[in-house]
């Protein structure tokens, strides 16, 4: 079967969640990407969140986090601070297509890996740089995490429950939402490569790149001078619109339970709709809710009418039920049920690979799109650490293998981290308490059977 | 020549609403002809707002400027024969057809990807569904919100004891416009090597999903259900919004913002007690444990909170940085196009529009150094009508 991309080498010098997004959508649609760390600087998602909450003895490789976001990638591990490291890395740029990269600003320049460099090497390359804040500008040299970056951008300020403080996302949302225009750039880029021979330089700025999606409430400050009030699930396009509690089993502290769902009725027929579909057909004859307009104003007492009927419904009926009735709604699902669904089973939002050390298990897609022509699928396991040194510096650059046994002994490629300690050591200190976040709720549960669950044995 | 990525190619925009829109501005952007092809009384987003002073009016909504930036705009009725003539005319010279759920008429009147495929081979239809064109849920309806509570993201977003909350600002609406964009510009990569077209199906639900940052891989990985607790995350606190002296900003300690056990050198005041003043912070259990603050947040919060109340946000965040952490601001709208930085980068874009008048625009979400995307006004309604021989009196 061939890909768009085949054929399309990408030096991947990105970093946790953001850039290596970026390049997995590219990996999916055929590139060759190969990604680079350092023996002393792995990628820190490498040490976050192992399998079964265990590193074991080899910790960076049973990382997660690190594992589904680098699927179907090749890697190098290389020492830039030896002055040979740096001339591998040259060499594999020489002969790569794309170069992405999500350091700070300096970081590329000390190197002389900014694009005016890189040029030099590889005229018609296509780089990207994802950043925080962008390659120039005041702010450009700040430190930037993901979990700030939504903020920065406005988001959360428009995310909140109504009368409360800006919240950010349970996730770091400006990352998956960048690495996703990141693939798209580099898709235009190589587009007008392939019409011109020209390659061409990228900044993204995450703190841009999320803006526009607060673009009705910079045009009605543009327009009004207005600030958008925080307004929780609601929409001022349908109402009412919310997040309502079912029935679901009892746990912990939250002896209410935690399954829910969303309703959105946009139109005065959807309206009607679902007060048949509820059995309360009476409130349909209510005057006051016969329009929007009415139903924005008596918002609180519909979501409590709303609330009395979805608590005696599981929430996956309850969806189906109004969908059929023609309203929209959804159940709120949480990671299982994600991993259990029928629509996301049918449409294969997971692919299923194995990783060594770990075995087989779900990643899921990063590219939403499903081709008629081909599968946007994982493309294999996450790679070991430094796992393609050999096959690409041995079969790219065609060093021999005396010769790469050297830079081994030298320290300037390697298969190992250098760590300050044991690995077991390391695996004991990144376990999660996950006795004291199932107390507090931070975990609603862990299955232990969940593999069987999964289908997985 | 054109110096813009994608000028050699028109795309044909069908969609109405958000996501297609979007899709189709990001080709507009780039420099392709997208002509927008709405029904007489137009696309939905002219009535959706704000418009100014709030008085409704189609040219002046302001969603719709902001999402049909660059495009050309026909009126087409699609329920005519004439209509259909023409919108199969104007397809023989297109590369891309944006289409979404509310192009639902599409397929009434013979013009959906099956009925065009065979006299359009070379055609690359995008197809932008709340649950998708295939599987159990197909012709379900639904919004953004409806796939922010699919993707997991919503019940791992909000505080413990209330309802799980979704991103503002639409958030699936806009990622599925992404991935439809990106598979446009896969399949058309496609087509320059196997010379033919396809369908590519992108659902807000699956889109949504795709952004999922750790929790269906936490039940994958361990059997572990992660839940909404204010938002966090489960490996580190603080690393969340908090109240200063005037205002809101994001504490970000960063990995090296407390004492680390084994690495920091000996004598060394790490960057938090730093900021706070206060070397013998140090000494304190909270500084030294990141699982003790996960789980005693609480105590976190006595111990930062007094601090942060006695300093504004300028002042945390520059000095925060100044120590290499991450910490950050949590802008309004009014701030972003009132930042140095922005301005500096030259973000925002002013303009006019001959009913709407000048505005300020949110720019493009990436430079390119060779192509620089252009963003020019939003299509009066049916303004291109001459242009491609439709009728102005549908």
């Amino acid at each position: 079967m061939s890909k768009p991309l085949d054929g399309i080498r990408v030096m991947d010098m990105t970093q946790v969640f953001a850039g290596p997004t970026c390049t997995r959508i590219l990996a999916d649609l055929g590139a060759e990407v190969i990604r680079m760390e350092a023996p002393s600087r792995m990628d820190i998602t490498r040490s976050l969140i192992h399998v079964d909450n265990d590193g074991q003895d080899v910790p960076w490789e049973r990382a997660l986090y690190f594992t589904i976001r680098n699927a179907g990638k090749k890697e190098v591990v290389i020492d830039l601070n030896q002055p040979r490291g740096l001339e591998l890395l040259r060499g594999i740029i020489a002969k790569s297509d794309v170069l992405a990269e999500s350091f700070t600003p300096r970081v590329m320049r000390a190197f002389e890996l900014d694009y005016e460099h890189v040029k030099q090497i590889k005229p018609d390359i296509v780089m990207i740089s994802l950043s925080g804040y962008g390659q120039d500008g005041p702010l450009s040299d700040w430190s930037a995490y993901g979990m700030g970056l939504e903020p920065a951008s406005g988001v959360s300020q428009l995310t909140g429950y109504v009368g409360g403080p800006p919240l950010r996302s349970g996730l770091s949302f400006t990352d998956p939402y960048s690495g996703f225009l990141g693939a798209g750039a580099v898709l235009a880029a190589l587009h007008y490569r392939r019409r011109t021979g020209q390659g061409q330089y990228i900044d993204l700025s995450e703190q841009e790149a999320a803006v526009p999606l607060a673009g009705r409430a910079l045009m009605d400050y543009a327009m009004n001078g207005r600030l958008p009030e925080r307004i929780g699930n609601r929409s001022q396009w349908a109402a009412p619109q919310g997040c309502y509690r079912c029935r679901g089993d009892a746990f912990g502290e939250f002896s209410a339970g935690d399954d829910w769902i969303v309703i959105s009725i946009g139109t005065d027929e959807e309206w009607v709709a679902f007060c048949q579909a509820t059995g309360h057909a009476e409130w349909a004859e209510d005057e006051r809710f016969a329009d929007l307009s009415g139903r924005q104003q008596h918002h609180d007492e519909l979501d409590s009418m709303i609330e009395g009927w979805t608590r005696e419904q599981d929430h996956y009926e309850a969806f189906h039920l109004l969908q059929q009735a023609g309203v929209k709604a959804a159940p709120v699902l949480n990671g299982k049920e994600a991993l259990l669904d029928p629509q996301f089973k049918a449409r294969g939002q997971f692919d299923e690979i194995d990783q060594p050390h770990i075995g087989k298990r779900p990643v899921q897609r990063h590219l939403a799109a499903k081709f008629d022509e081909f599968d946007a699928s994982a493309q294999g396991p996450a790679p070991t650490l430094g796992q393609h040194n050999h096959e690409v510096l041995g079969g790219l650059l065609g060093l021999s293998d005396d010769e790469l046994a050297a830079l081994e002994e030298q320290g300037v490629i390697a298969t190992k981290p250098n760590l300050p300690v044991p690995p077991e050591i390391v695996s004991q200190a990144l376990k999660l308490p996950y006795d004291r976040f199932l107390e507090i709720g931070t975990l609603r549960a862990i299955d232990e059977d969940y593999r069987q669950q999964l289908g997985l044995e | 020549m054109a110096k813009e990525a994608l000028s050699d190619l028109r795309v044909l925009d069908l969609s109405q609403g958000i996501a297609g829109p979007y899709c189709a501005k990001l080709f507009a952007d780039l420099g392709a002809e997208v002509i927008k092809i709405e029904p007489p009384d137009g696309d939905r987003s002219r009535s959706m707002g704000p418009f100014p002073n709030d008085e409704p009016h189609a040219e002046k909504s302001g969603l719709f400027l902001h999402l049909n930036t660059g495009k050309k705009s026909v009126t087409l009725d699609l329920g005519q024969s004439s209509g259909q003539a023409l919108l199969k005319k104007l397809l023989e010279n297109a590369d891309v057809l944006v289409e979404s759920d509310s192009s639902a008429d599409v397929a009434k009147h013979g013009l959906s990807y099956s009925d065009l495929k065979s006299d359009f081979p070379n055609l690359v239809c995008v197809s932008i569904t709340p649950f998708g064109l295939t599987g159990p849920y197909k012709g379900y309806g639904g919004n953004s919100l409806t796939a922010m509570a699919m993707s997991t993201i919503m019940y791992n977003t909000g505080d413990p004891d209330r309802e799980p909350l979704t991103t503002g600002g639409a958030p699936a609406e806009y990622i599925a416009g992404i991935h439809a964009w990106i598979g446009a510009l896969a399949a058309l990569a496609y087509r320059e090597s196997e010379s033919r077209g396809q369908q590519v199906d992108v659902s807000l639900a699956d889109a949504a999903a795709c952004a999922d940052e750790y929790n269906a891989a936490m039940y994958g990985f361990q059997g572990a259900i992660r839940r909404r607790f204010y938002s966090r995350h489960v490996f580190g606190y603080p690393m969340d919004i908090m109240a200063c002296k005037d205002g809101h900003i994001v504490v970000i300690p960063g990995a090296a913002g407390f004492p680390q056990r084994g690495l920091t050198v000996e004598g060394a005041v790490s960057p938090m007690a730093l900021l706070m003043g206060n070397p013998e912070l140090d000494q304190n259990p909270l500084f030294q444990s990141g699982q003790e603050r996960m789980i005693r947040w609480r105590e976190v919060d006595e111990l930062i909170q007094p601090w942060l109340d006695e300093h504004s946000k300028d002042e945390i965040v520059e000095m925060a940085q100044a120590l290499r952490m991450p910490f950050a601001h949590v802008p309004t709208v009014k701030d972003l196009v009132e930042s140095e930085h922005l301005q500096s980068r030259g973000f925002f874009q002013t303009i006019d529009h001959p009913e709407a008048g000048e505005l300020r625009y949110a720019g493009h979400p990436f430079r390119m150094s060779e192509t620089p995307p252009r963003m020019s006004r939003a299509p009066l309604l049916g303004e291109h009508n001459d242009e491609f021989g439709a009728p102005d009196d549908v």
